[in-house]
């Protein structure tokens, strides 16, 4: 059953910042996104908007209030299965090594 | 103009699943990850927004676009108040995830909504069908 599209050949070269993220697949990854939050989770999927699907997701959501004192609130939570809408994103790296 | 194809029958009880009645949607769909999301149509999940609420529904349809259409929808304001609504649609723009259920195969899923794509892509003689592209010379 032959395609009647030709589908662009898939190269194992880096060539484009996107390439990067591709070496990400199925990896762990830290996204971090917009209103102070932040993803760590497996990268089963992305797109050329960083719509991106993570499985095993924490998201970690920063809040920092200003009172007399400054006071930073984390509250996460975890998701099985997400899908990511790519305009939220900033960046995309692997999981940061604390300590 | 397009005939209107594989269009659904309103809210029936197994939702069939609508491919989109234009070249430029099927386009900018097939090269993108909402493919993924158009094949959840019929399932319940949580679409969380840009401004921190939440709605929890049954996917009726999504566009190219991302823009959603829910049934049956609990909408959780920012506050956490909830409130049932029946009919809901969210603008695509205005999302920030989406909850894929834990019982949803992605690459079956995003591989059976490609496929119904060439489908109607291909409608029409063996030869024929709509050019959306210059097929290949046999």
């Amino acid at each position: 059953m032959a395609d009647e599209v030709e589908q662009p050949p898939s190269t194992n070269t880096v060539e484009e910042p996107l390439d990067l993220i591709r070496l990400s697949l199925d990896e762990r990854i830290y996204v971090k996104m917009r209103n102070d939050r932040e993803l760590r989770g497996r990268l089963h999927a992305y797109d050329q908007h960083l719509n991106m699907i993570l499985g095993d997701v924490e998201e970690t959501v920063t809040t920092v209030e200003i009172d007399e004192e400054t006071y930073e609130e984390l509250y996460k939570r975890n998701i099985p299965m997400l899908f990511v809408r790519g305009d939220g994103v900033v960046l995309v790296a692997p999981p940061l090594r604390v300590g | 103009m397009e005939s209107e194809r594989s269009d659904s029958p309103p809210s029936g009880s197994a939702p069939v699943a609508e491919v989109f009645n234009s070249i430029r949607e099927r386009s900018i769909a097939e090269n993108s990850m909402v493919v993924l999301l158009q094949g959840l149509q019929g399932e319940v999940t949580t679409v969380e927004l840009r401004n921190e609420s939440s709605a929890r529904g049954r996917v009726v349809n999504v566009d190219a676009f991302m823009n959603v259409r829910l049934d049956d929808v609990t909408y959780k304001d920012r506050q956490g108040k909830s409130s049932q609504l029946q009919d809901m649609f969210i603008t695509g723009r205005n999302i920030r995830y989406v909850h894929i259920p834990d019982h949803v195969d992605i690459m079956k899923t995003i591989e059976g909504h490609l496929a119904k794509i060439h489908r109607v892509r291909n409608f029409g003689s063996k030869g024929g069908g709509r050019k959306e592209y210059a097929k290949k010379a046999k």
